[in-house]
């Protein structure tokens, strides 16, 4: 049998997933929509991957989790290695492009920039507490104007004079939008107005102070819409990369990590048919009253975190 | 030592971390009793949070939160008020305002206060400040005089042991990074100590930028900034002057909305080059998630550089 290695990367708006062999090649890869329900959305994604998979041929002998659910999936899936998602692009990205400079990533509601220097990543900047200029912005703007979020791209291509929209946070940029749709500003020129707002957004937060090399890659959801990789281009005069597999990235980092890591399990599909289900716990040790997730397999309590202390470990 | 039966409470927020020495050695010199409030949790950030205006800082909400818990635990509350040690030596105006706010705050209340004014510009330093303490409970001169002095001596003693044990730390092997912000933000048990034991369990050495010799640093900071005036800042630019040789990274622990932080940390990310710098923002989220992503990837990037992941 040969070695297969499963990524998981499940964030906010989407779960990804895939299977790679040694050679990072990929054996099967998935990415389905979280809809609030990172457990439901992980083992209708091992179902869907299974399918794809010859495991007559491989087995999967490690597996890593990603993304901002990473922690719970990890415990559900029995992976071998649970990592951040800053890292796990930085790897993915690096593996595929190993002369990559500066990596762009904007997802549902986070966005980072990752600065890279021969093949390893040497400073990174992520969006602090504010989500402007995020995949959840361009979504609710799309709805506004009237247009599916898959159009945004084409709308925007079509302009020849975009509107100027204020870029410096998300609550003006919706105002000024408003007010510019009342003033009868064309729906093609507002919407590559949003998509100039999104990127220039982003490089006055997350990509401020930082010097932006070229070969660019960009990834992340909001990298599928080409007026936002149009207004990249046209900011930092350089070509803005986006790889067919980009929105897998995180995945396929976290599975070359898994590879890495010294940790073998092998993966079991039938996760897909047991039930998993968390309880929320608030810890009545002190008046910290944190708040513990229990996740258990059936009646069986399998882990347990969000306690401050010692004083909230879980007790079998 | 003759005791007599005054209590003052101190909480254990704000310049408590800076003067918990100056000022406990002092009443003890005294016999003046101290009580203070106990380490910060939710329900001390929760009352604080419930007292405070919207756009108080987290750290004010959280002194709100230790003043409350000391209600009728004392006959007086300490609330000094420290305005500047001179020029370019300024103090947040928070801690000019801290006596006059929480007064206000808890008007209602029968608690005594007990306030001093530190505002070299205006003639009064910190050695008035002691005296006028030591007066307002009842103590001549010289008997303030004699614990000041003390008192100062064994904070200075104190705190050339910690800048000692930096000197230690920034010696050791392995993966170090510089820990940037404020001692009330740092070592405060329910929001920035949470960054020191990260560090700590991932096998990290947390340094401290703010333990430094301090005329030292203050002199040090005019590299990084000539015309910046909070004391404290000046102290952290200086000690990250200082230290960013010997380091792998900084960390910058704010607490949201902090005013010289927002302009200084900014400051700091333009003009430090070389060393990978982090800006933590802590507000009053229950959760650590947000804050170990962060940790978690800025200690992989690191690593990742020396081929160690």
């Amino acid at each position: 049998m040969e070695h297969a290695y499963l990524g998981v990367d499940v964030g906010s708006i989407s779960t990804k997933g895939v299977i790679i062999d040694k050679e990072n090649n990929i054996l099967a890869s998935q990415y389905i929509w979280t809809q609030g329900d990172p457990i439901g959305a992980v083992k209708e994604l091992v179902g869907l991957l299974e399918a794809q998979f010859d495991r007559e041929r491989y087995k999967v002998v490690a597996t890593g989790t990603t993304g901002s659910a990473r922690k719970l999936v990890g415990t559900i899936l029995g992976a071998t290695m649970v990592k951040n998602e800053i890292t796990a692009h930085a790897v993915g990205t690096t593996t595929f492009y190993p002369d990559v400079r500066t990596i762009l990533e904007i997802g549902g509601q986070d966005s980072k920039i990752i600065l890279v220097e021969n093949g390893v990543a040497v400073d990174y900047a992520m969006n602090t507490l504010c989500a402007a200029g995020t995949g959840a912005f361009l979504s609710s703007q799309a709805k506004r104007l009237g247009i599916e979020v898959e159009e945004i791209g084409d709308y925007a291509l079509r302009s020849t004079h975009p509107t100027q929209i204020a870029a410096r946070c998300t609550v003006f940029a919706e105002s000024d939008l408003v007010h510019k749709i009342q003033m009868g500003h064309p729906r093609e020129d507002i919407i590559a107005g949003v998509c100039n707002a999104v990127a220039s957004n982003y490089l006055n937060n997350v990509g401020k102070g930082k010097k932006i090399v070229s070969p660019v890659v960009f990834q992340g959801g909001v990298s599928k819409n080409k007026g936002v990789v149009a207004a990249f281009e046209r900011a930092l005069g350089c070509k803005v990369i986006v790889d067919p597999n980009g929105h897998l990235m995180g995945a396929l980092g976290v599975a070359i990590l898994a590879k890495k890591g010294s940790k073998r399990q092998e993966f079991d599909f039938a996760v897909e048919n047991m039930e998993f289900h968390t309880r929320e716990a608030s810890c009545g040790k002190c008046s910290n009253h944190c708040e513990i997730i229990c996740v258990y397999r059936g009646d069986e309590l399998i882990d347990a975190w969000g306690n401050r202390c010692e004083r909230g470990e879980r007790t079998r | 030592m003759e005791t007599n039966n005054i209590t003052v409470g101190l909480p254990r927020a704000m310049l408590y971390y800076r003067y918990r020495i100056l000022w406990g050695v002092f009443f003890q010199e005294l016999g003046v009793k101290t009580v203070v409030s106990g380490p910060t949790d939710r329900d001390i950030l929760e009352q604080g949070s419930a007292l405070a205006i919207d756009e108080a800082c987290l750290s004010l909400k959280i002194y709100l939160g230790h003043v409350h818990a000391l209600l009728g635990q004392c006959d007086y509350i300490l609330l000094p008020r420290v305005s500047n040690f001179g020029h370019h030596r300024n103090m947040c105006t928070r801690f000019e305002a801290m006596p006059d706010l929480t007064k206000n705050v808890f008007r209602d209340t029968q608690q005594k206060f007990l306030t001093c004014n530190i505002d070299v510009l205006a003639g009064e330093d910190e050695e008035d400040a002691f005296l006028s303490l030591g007066r307002q409970l009842g103590f001549g001169p010289k008997a303030a005089k004699r614990a000041y002095k003390l008192a100062k001596k064994a904070d200075q003693a104190q705190h050339k042991a910690r800048v000692q044990k930096q000197e230690e730390l920034s010696r050791r092997e392995g993966l170090k990074i510089l820990l940037a912000g404020h001692s009330y933000v740092v070592e405060d048990p329910y929001i920035g100590k949470v960054v020191t034991d990260y560090l700590k369990a991932a096998g990290v050495t947390p340094l401290r930028a703010d333990l430094v010799e301090r005329e030292h640093a203050l002199k040090r900071s005019r590299e990084l900034s000539p015309t910046c005036k909070w004391e404290i800042s000046r102290e952290i630019l200086g000690g990250i002057d200082l230290r960013k040789g010997q380091v792998d990274g900084i960390i910058l622990i704010g607490a949201f909305p902090c005013g010289p932080d927002a302009m200084v940390n900014e400051l700091i990310t333009r003009r430090v080059r070389g060393v990978p710098i982090l800006n933590l923002v802590l507000d009053s989220q229950t959760g650590t998630a947000g804050v170990e992503t962060r940790l978690e990837s800025f200690i992989d990037i690191i690593r990742l550089k020396e081929g160690m992941l």
